[in-house]
């Protein structure tokens, strides 16, 4: 068994990739498609490693990708603290599902974050409420869940040993 | 967040915190800068680049002083001051990039790839060489954000180049780059065509930089205003070079 150390550095590095593909420029009609990334992350790793990813790393994750954004401090992290949460209550169940199944929970938890994160900046007028097609993040991340779940399974079985 | 937002007690944290974001952001740009540097290698020597980028700056200059002139030129004919106006060309400018852009649909704004070790400051405001880009809301070590002036929550005070009408021009909702004139009555003299520049009020933008042009003004005798619709002129989407605008230091008075 690898260090619990080494084990941290997998997860901080698999972040900080979702980190880029969060923030990197996409054409305009691509724009609304972008998958939530980090979201996809921390609910991968919270599920598979419960006992060493929990809720405060999902809150500084959160938080760091406020900082990316350059949205409230606070926002992101809310949110990801709710995914978390409601994905560590679930872990065990969650591994028993194949991953279409999961990515039905995925969708839910993607939708419940966008929209809280929508809605919190506009009763903090940051933004002016737009249409619901940034809703549509929420299914391609769902969409290609099962792919990035075999990956970061490789991933983790590759890297830790546990 | 309600800390963040409403009392900005976090600003020092965020800043700190803003140190760690740096990398992402300069990785994140790298396909844009390789694309760049190829383009550089395979075209030029090194004293040639050196040259391009300083003539890609003074023609950045010389076409917002040109900007400016024709400004005065209108300006002129209807005989007022040209004081105002001159001072504007004599302010200095720090050339930026833009690398990045909100990745949030609801909100326009852009990442520069100047921060406050640069003396960028919130409130700044930001130009391209063919009009008004925006300001800048939120300073990192190394970048800042900018809000463009295309965003709802944006109101840039602009007046009609022609008459000196003014009025107040605020970014359209959804996916547009429009801007939409607020609280001109239906008697104003706004015609379709009519250059909009900046009126200086608010004391963030310079005065007579242009701003947008008018598209379209529809008078509906139903509705208490007019509504006006422009095209900023600033190519917003397409632009990387911009400037950022240093205001002359203020005389202290004794």
């Amino acid at each position: 068994m690898k260090s619990k150390a080494y084990t941290y550095w997998v997860v901080i590095i698999s972040l900080f990739l979702a980190y880029l593909l969060a923030i990197v420029p996409l054409p305009d009609w691509a724009m609304n498609w972008r998958p939530q990334w980090v979201l996809m992350f921390v609910f991968y790793w919270t599920m598979a490693l419960p006992y060493r990813v929990g809720l405060g790393f999902a809150w500084a994750a959160g938080l760091l990708l406020d900082v990316l954004e350059g949205t409230m401090l606070g926002l992101n992290a809310l949110t990801l603290l709710i995914v978390a949460y409601v994905t560590l209550s679930l872990h065990q169940r969650l591994r028993m599902y194949n991953p279409i199944q999961q990515s039905g929970l995925l969708l839910v938890l993607s939708l419940v974050a966008l929209g809280l994160g929508h809605w919190l900046r506009v009763i903090s007028g940051q933004i002016e409420p737009v249409d619901s097609m940034y809703l549509l993040a929420a299914f391609s991340s769902a969409a290609i869940w099962p792919a990035l779940f075999s990956l970061l399974r490789s991933i983790r079985r590759g890297f830790i040993n546990n | 967040m309600v800390a963040d937002n409403r009392f900005g007690y976090l600003d020092s944290v965020r800043f700190i915190l803003s140190y760690t974001a740096t990398p992402v952001y300069w990785v994140a740009d790298m396909p844009a800068r390789t694309s760049e540097f190829f383009d550089d290698v395979f075209v030029s020597h090194s004293d040639l680049l050196a040259e391009n980028e300083r003539l890609t700056n003074e023609l950045l200059l010389a076409q917002r002083e040109l900007q400016v002139l024709a400004s005065l030129a209108s300006e002129n004919s209807r005989l007022r001051a040209l004081n105002e106006a001159a001072r504007i060309v004599e302010g200095e400018v720090l050339a930026a990039e833009i690398v990045n852009r909100s990745p949030d649909r609801a909100s326009k704004r852009v990442l520069i790839n100047r921060g406050a070790l640069q003396g960028v400051f919130v409130g700044q405001a930001m130009l391209a060489a063919d009009g008004l880009m925006g300001q800048v809301v939120e300073v990192m070590p190394r970048s800042s954000w900018v809000l463009l002036v295309s965003d709802p929550l944006h109101i840039t005070p602009v007046e009609v180049n022609r008459n000196g009408e003014r009025a107040l021009a605020r970014g359209v909702r959804g996916e547009t780059d429009e801007l939409e004139l607020e609280f001109v009555t239906q008697t104003q003299d706004v015609r379709p065509g009519d250059l909009l520049v900046s009126s200086g009020m608010g004391q963030i933008y310079p005065k007579n930089f242009p701003v947008a042009d008018v598209v379209s003004v529809d008078n509906d005798p139903g509705q208490d205003f007019a509504v006006i619709k422009a095209r900023p002129r600033a190519q917003i989407n397409s632009t990387r070079h911009v400037m950022l605008l240093i205001p002359p230091k203020q005389e202290v008075q004794p």
